[in-house]
């Protein structure tokens, strides 16, 4: 670095010829430093126009636009003017909707309006303030020798003025993050954290090492390529933008050249190992931020060479882009719509004069008096935004967002409502489609190294190896304990509720799968949700082969888990009347038992509803025998009725009382509904009635539960077996006159 | 909720005042200026709030940059001058003691909320803060030690949840 050692050695007061002449030797090593010490170059004394710059550091610069015929401001009016100029061209070529950034607006209009405004909303963290503007390419690159002795030496910081209400981010940004100290980690044209944001990321790098000093140079605006069509490296498309100023590095972004591929290069990155083709979407999601996607999105691989033709099919796009939003909620999309909309005006208002649109909310105002708001640029949040977007594209929606799916349906279907009734305005009735991504079958390859021999065994979640070398052993009986045997149980319990919980999930979605398929599928998926349906049954009554009536311990087991009984609750309904009722009668045979187990879980009453619809299916004969089973009754009557701690417990549980209740609910009416059945159901009705009734007398009062519900027919029912008497304590005891209560 | 409803977004929360609470039991409020994907945060003129019983004491600390995974929860806050809404919630955090969480109102143009809680909070000196944290952290920890060793007397030993083993 044979200038900066030259610049380094040289004292302050260093000769202006001998400067001069130092300039001059170097002319055939480094032409660049023709413009700044050799011909090109003003004919200034730099120490005066450092001065001049730490002055107009100081004094948070004005103006800089004073066109004095001074040598020293030359350099700067050039830079100025040529920053006038490229902002001009700029903002011809950009697209509409960037006209609203708040960055490109500041960049347009900032020459004159150099000085922060209290509460000016402008800038951002990365913007140039004077010192970027002033301290460009070459300081921002190690490699370029180039260095403008007057950007320099600059001074170590702007003295703080006063501070309260200018907009710190206007301020000089401190000369070490801006000086190319040799050894120091090079200034990064964009900050190592920013957001890659539809730059190319190959000439992302290369942008970063070396932006070329293009501006540095006096002689810029001629040699600036005007049309953007032309084709232009990366480098100078990256530097470009810099020029003014006020462009933040994220707002290379800006420049639409970098709409193009970049944003699919990236994408397919940003997505991999996610299910699915990125480019397809992918066009569209950069639709949602910027220009409309080219037709054909560019190949990832194709970037460095990529932004020329790309430039030229990007610009000569419609301005106003259209975000693709079909795969979200019509409301949802008029939500967004809307917001944008909003979010738009307010960066208009913003970025006004002041004189568009005097609808300033008062968080406008209040934004206005935060004179550190907005450093998180409009580009930024939509570049946060994006990936959310991309979080949320799925292959099957109704698998991954079920939530949200039914939510927006309900609303719709309430608006749907809404409207039939009223005469409102038709608002969108369009169906909810949502873009399947297609689905991609990944084949795994393993990761080769190139120049390796052979294969390496790289072990991934795609490619899991063995590391240890377990062996399972199975444990004998002898070796168990009991607790291990208990705890062995439930597990296998555990996991038979899980697979039958899946399975139950699965029936419950045929009704919509069927809907959505073809004519000839729907018969295989009529078999395969019977199908289901058997494979659920056998699993909650613990099929055996080879046993006639399997043991009631499998469901109990099933029934003394939570997830259990809320599972069988929702089995129900899908069950044949038979296999119902068997579980039904296996629940009230062992109902003591569960409501024991339930104590803690209180979630037997989920189970109430079912078995009431249930029971409205079901014949007189089932009925008498499920109330015989649910009290624990003796065979017969004329048996002596020992104390019914079975009775008892039921009768102490609201679900048991409840169930109870249902059951001679049903009983009742089918007595009464059928005056003409068999004789030989009633009779054993009315014997199982009679002991029912006794039973109940004898339960002291002050231990019943409270019932779900009380059904209406009890009165009528207990008449007909009690007399008057009995039947007045049977009603206050089951409280079954609403007055009492 | 931005952009996108039916999400969560902090989108639109930037430039707005904010309190933060971490994992390990802080209380950070200020400016949201910035997020990213991962919900980490960069606060501005923040505020660590210390809160001991009905005081609370404030440690101006700058910019934060909080890591998105530390964060427990976050909610706006209604400014009211510096120092925003005086109610409070009371939240015990069984390991890093109890906690009062700034209200969280909604943001409408820094409206403040009408009602004042019957106590309201009395600031204090940082150093004065301090002192009663460590001081309500050394009760506590002498109580933990007093509740062990009567326990570890019976006979009886609770583990604690980060030294426990499975089975």
């Amino acid at each position: 670095m044979f200038r900066y050692e030259s610049l380094e050695d040289c004292p302050l007061d260093e000769d202006e010829d001998a400067f001069q002449g130092l300039g001059e030797e170097d002319e055939e090593i480094d032409q660049f430093n023709d413009d700044t010490f050799g011909s090109g170059a003003v004919d200034d004394d730099w120490q005066e126009a450092h001065e001049r710059l730490a002055e107009l550091e100081e004094k948070l610069p004005v103006v800089v636009n004073e066109q004095t015929g001074n040598g020293e401001r030359d350099e700067m009016d050039l830079l100025g003017d040529h920053e006038e100029n490229l902002a001009e061209r700029l903002s011809k070529m950009v697209i509409e909707n960037e006209l609203e950034d708040p960055a490109i607006m500041r960049a347009v209009q900032t020459r004159p309006v150099l000085q922060p405004r209290p509460g000016s909303l402008n800038s951002s963290i990365w913007d140039g303030s004077e010192v970027l503007r002033r301290i460009r390419g070459p300081l921002l690159a190690q490699e370029m020798p180039t260095v403008s002795v007057l950007e320099y030496a600059l001074p170590q910081r702007p003295p703080q003025g006063p501070e309260d209400d200018r907009d710190v981010s206007e301020r000089a940004l401190p000369r070490r993050s801006t000086s190319p100290i040799i050894g120091s980690p090079p200034v990064r044209a964009v900050p190592i954290g920013t957001p890659p944001k539809q730059m190319a990321v190959p000439s992302f790098n290369q942008q970063i090492l070396c932006p070329k000093p293009v501006h540095v140079r006096p002689t810029m605006p001629p040699r600036y390529p005007a049309p953007y069509g032309e084709r232009m490296s990366p480098n100078q498309l990256c530097s470009v933008p810099l020029q003014p100023g006020r462009m933040s590095p994220s707002q290379f972004a800006r420049v639409p050249g970098f709409v193009g591929s970049p944003l699919a290069a990236m994408n397919p990155k940003l997505l991999q190992g996610r299910v699915g083709q990125m480019l397809p979407p992918a066009p569209g999601f950069r639709a949602f931020f910027s220009a409309p996607a080219p037709a054909t999105p560019p190949p990832p691989q194709q970037h460095p060479p990529g932004p020329g033709p790309h430039l030229q099919n990007l610009r000569s796009q419609a301005p106003m882009f259209r975000p693709d939003t079909t795969h979200l909620h019509p409301q949802h999309r008029r939500l967004l719509h809307q917001r944008q909309q909003q979010n738009r005006n307010q960066h208009r208002n913003l970025n006004g004069a002041g004189d568009r649109g005097s609808h300033r909310s008062s968080h406008q105002d209040h934004l206005r008096k935060d004179p550190y708001a907005n450093l998180m640029l409009q580009r930024e949040k939509d570049w946060v935004s994006k990936i959310q977007m991309m979080q949320l594209q799925s292959t099957d929606p109704y698998l991954d967002d079920f939530y949200y799916q039914n939510y927006f349906e309900k609303l719709e279907k309430l608006s749907a409502a809404e409207e039939v009734q009223g005469d409102g305005p038709k608002k969108e009735r369009t169906k909810l489609i949502t873009p399947q991504v297609a689905k991609l079958e990944h084949t795994y390859k393993p990761v080769q190294f190139e120049g390796s021999l052979g294969k390496l065994t790289v072990s991934s979640v795609n490619n899991p190896r063995k590391m240890i070398d377990a062996v399972v052993t199975s444990r004998s009986e002898d070796d168990e304990t009991k607790e291990k045997q208990v705890r062995d149980k439930r597990r296998k319990t555990l996991v038979i509720i899980e697979k039958t919980y899946s399975l139950l999930l699965d029936v419950e979605d045929y009704e919509r799968r069927y809907l959505l398929s073809l004519e000839e599928e729907r018969p295989a998926l009529m078999d395969e949700r019977k199908h289901k349906i058997c494979s659920m049954y056998d699993n909650l009554r613990g099929k055996l082969p080879g046993q006639e009536r399997p043991s009631d311990d499998h469901f109990v087991q099933i029934m003394c888990i939570r997830k259990g009984k809320r599972m069988v609750a929702r089995i129900l309904p899908f069950l044949s009347t038979e296999q119902a009722a068997d579980i039904l009668m296996t629940t009230a045979r062992n109902l003591p038992f569960l409501i024991k187990k339930d104590a803690q879980d209180e979630v037997l009453p989920c189970l109430l509803s079912p078995f009431s619809l249930l029971l409205y299916h079901l014949p007189s004969v089932t009925v008498t025998s499920l109330l015989q089973q649910l009290m624990n009754l003796p065979q017969s009557a004329a048996a002596p009725a020992p104390a019914n701690p079975h009775l008892t417990a039921v009768l102490q549980n609201k679900f048991g009382l409840s169930l109870l209740l249902v059951v001679l609910s049903r009983g009742e009416d089918l007595q009464s509904s059928d005056p003409t059945s068999e004789s030989t159901q009633s009779n054993q009705w009315t014997e199982v009635m009679f002991m029912a009734t006794r039973e109940l007398l004898r339960i002291p009062q002050a231990a019943l539960a409270k019932p779900i519900s009380i059904p209406t027919n009890l009165v009528s029912l207990f008449s007909r077996y009690v007399d008057r008497q009995k039947l007045n304590l049977l009603e206050t005891k089951l409280q079954l006159v609403q007055g009492i209560r | 909720m931005n952009y996108m409803p039916g999400t969560a977004s902090l989108i639109e929360d930037i430039d707005k005042k904010h309190l933060v609470l971490l994992r390990d039991g802080r209380t950070l409020i200020g400016f949201l200026r910035s997020i990213d994907q991962f919900a980490n945060l960069v606060l501005h003129q923040t505020v660590e709030r210390i809160h001991v019983g009905k005081k609370y004491g404030d440690i101006p600390r700058g910019i934060f940059v909080v890591r998105g995974e530390n964060v427990v929860l976050l909610g706006e806050i209604a400014g009211r001058g510096k120092n925003g809404c005086r109610r409070s919630l009371s939240v015990n955090f069984p390991r890093m003691g109890s906690t009062s969480l700034g209200s969280l109102a909604p943001s409408q143009g820094g409206e403040d909320l009408e009602k004042e809680s019957d106590t309201p909070l009395q600031q204090v000196s940082i150093e004065e803060i301090l002192e009663e944290q460590r001081a309500e952290q050394q009760t506590k920890l002498e109580a933990e030690k007093l509740k062990v060793q009567a326990l570890q007397d019976r006979g009886l030993s609770i583990p604690r949840a980060d030294t426990l083993d499975e089975y």
